[in-house]
């Protein structure tokens, strides 16, 4: 059934391939930059990724303007004030995002900052808030992953007022994202798995969240296609170059389908346990998944039972529920294996989060946008049943 | 091509009904956002599931809920265990849920679109924290149940609510007041 209205929008070019990075320069000369401000962390730095990005700018004439190697990995408005003076005090013209989520949220706080000419990102939560022309900004991810180079949303903790902001418009796109598998070959297994479940969890809930529509279904569908066939492999086996450019066009399809489609009840449930618990997101992800699945499957059951086929699930003579079952179980499975690959938790309290800790979370959760998107209703009492059932 | 001048020539009918049509439009939002107002207050009066959802709120937080660009807007602000309508306009609001257009006001005010496929259409923008509008919602959906008949919340909310005999006597006493007091309101 087609949704009565819905809207779409993809904005960034995405060059994505064996060194696509070598492309950096050119990209940057396309937007009329010449002095970028990178930004990334010292996860990167120590993993060498920084090297091939210098590399890159080896036969240019564009010259790094400065580099910021310090975001931390939940960034804040306080790391977002610091790099924009770093921004304007070494007259840059543009961004480069090296790194995970963080390091792009963080990128695209600094350009609010900069292009409103403002230190206070307070004013900017919400949807629809910014108003000004952005900076140039190339996204380069190192994880496959959060697909942040492909989102519209960005959040960031306000330190001062203890909880994390959001900010959502179309503004907060990069212009270009450079997807290269060689900027994720070094990812440990374990954070291989994570970063996959989190882009899994995106394409699952956009396929069955209320904002669904055909053109994020098609990149969903596509997403989930390409994680069964290179996760597991990009776990078992780093090296495997196939299997890190699967991963990585996997995380960006499921990004562009959950920018546009929003994501729901795994989300929402996933963003408290990290923010109470400090679970990180994939993790959390992965290990909420198959519960916030089957909370929805008396809604939509229609919806669950296509992903069956997406998983490569054998589901001939099966009704529709059954599917959809199949596909419930085929998730867990796969938390399963990775869990005997590398250790990936299944279980919130092997992620580290207490019982007594269950509560704050369902209380925070409610209280995420996400959870506007889920396809059935969830109340305090909902949520911390699942939240109990998946300890 | 450049076209001067009143397109629908002077007097036409057409031009007439879309400007009686926008009219109507303008005058109904700004009578259910008057309704929505004082129900918000009726509702954290006599309404226990109100009293706990606004329990954890901060005193003062004013609550904006209009149609942009041009309005109607309504602000109503919570104190203690109450909520206060202020009147017409964006007074102040630490949190806004504003309707990006009309049509997309009318769909909801007439019952034809739920909250939740509002936001997935992207009919509404949220200026504020998300936590906020979250909890703006839930007493939101509280005020609509107690507001709307029945076949509408089947209509537009994922779970709709079961009233019981004491709710329903609620819903009863609310929509008893609602006419004198829209009648109060109208002057603020």
């Amino acid at each position: 059934m087609l949704p009565d209205y819905y809207e779409f929008i993809c904005p960034v070019k995405v060059l994505c391939g064996r060194k696509a990075l070598s492309n950096l320069p050119y990209e940057l000369k396309q937007l009329g930059a010449s002095r970028p401000l990178v930004i990334t962390d010292q996860g990167v730095v120590g993993a060498k990724l920084m090297d091939k990005v210098k590399a890159a700018f080896n036969d240019s004439d564009i010259e790094i303007a400065a580099i910021f190697e310090e975001t931390p990995p939940d960034s804040s408005n306080h790391v977002v004030n610091e790099v924009a003076k770093l921004y304007q005090q070494n007259d840059c013209d543009s961004f480069v995002a090296v790194g995970g989520g963080s390091v792009i949220d963080t990128t695209k706080g600094v350009n609010v900052v900069v292009s409103e000419k403002t230190d206070d990102l307070l004013k900017f939560q919400g949807v629809d808030r910014i108003s000004a022309a952005m900076q140039p900004f190339i996204a380069v991810p190192t994880t496959a992953g959060t697909g942040s180079e492909v989102t519209a949303a960005a959040v960031i903790s306000n330190v001062d007022a203890g909880h994390k902001m959001a900010l959502m418009s179309n503004k907060l796109y990069p212009q270009v994202a450079i997807v290269d598998p060689a900027m994720t070959m070094t990812m440990p297994a374990k954070i291989t798995a994570a970063t996959g479940m989190d882009a899994m969890t995106h394409a699952v809930e956009a396929y069955i969240c209320i904002q669904k529509n055909p053109i994020s279904d098609a990149y969903a569908s596509a997403a989930i296609k390409l994680m069964r066939e290179y996760l597991i492999k990009a776990v078992e086996d780093g090296s495997n170059d196939e299997a890190r450019l699967g991963m990585a066009n996997a995380a960006l399809l499921a990004g562009i389908s959950f920018s546009n489609s929003m994501v729901g009840i795994v989300h929402a449930m996933a963003h408290a346990c990290g923010g109470v618990a400090h679970v990180p997101h994939g993790v959390a992800n992965s290990i909420l998944l198959p519960f916030g699945m089957e909370y929805n499957l008396e809604k939509v059951p229609q919806h669950i039972s296509l992903l069956a086929h997406m998983l490569g699930v054998e589901v001939s003579g099966l009704d529709e529920k059954q599917k959809a079952e199949k596909a419930i179980e085929k998730i867990r499975q796969i938390s399963e294996k990775l869990n005997g690959l590398c250790g990936l938790a299944t279980r919130l309290r092997d992620a580290g989060v207490r019982e007594d800790q269950l509560e704050q979370i369902a209380t925070v959760a409610l209280n995420d946008g996400a959870l506007t998107y889920n396809p059935e209703e969830a109340d305090y009492d909902d949520i911390l049943k699942l939240l109990k059932a998946a300890y | 091509m450049t076209i001067h001048g009143n397109v629908h020539g002077e007097g036409s009918s057409k031009k007439n009904g879309l400007k009686i049509g926008n009219k109507l439009k303008v005058i109904t939002a700004k009578t259910s956002l008057m309704a929505l107002g004082v129900t918000f207050e009726l509702c954290a009066k006599y309404v226990p599931e109100m009293k706990n959802e606004i329990s954890d709120w901060e005193d003062g937080r004013n609550v904006g809920i209009g149609v942009l660009p041009t309005g109607p807007y309504i602000t109503v602000r919570k104190d203690g265990e109450k909520f206060t309508y202020l009147g017409s306009g964006l007074q102040d609001a630490e949190i806004s849920i504003l309707f990006k257009n009309l049509d997309s006001a009318m769909m909801i005010f007439l019952g034809q679109l739920g909250a939740a496929d509002a936001v997935a259409e992207n009919r509404v923008c949220v200026q504020g924290q998300n936590y906020m509008a979250m909890q703006v919602t839930r007493a939101m959906a509280i005020v609509q149940t107690y507001l709307f008949p029945g076949f509408i919340l089947r209509n537009t909310f994922k779970r709709p609510p079961k009233l019981n005999g004491q709710q329903i006597a609620t819903k009863a006493k609310i929509m008893g007041l609602l006419t004198p007091k829209l009648i109060g309101a109208s002057f603020k």
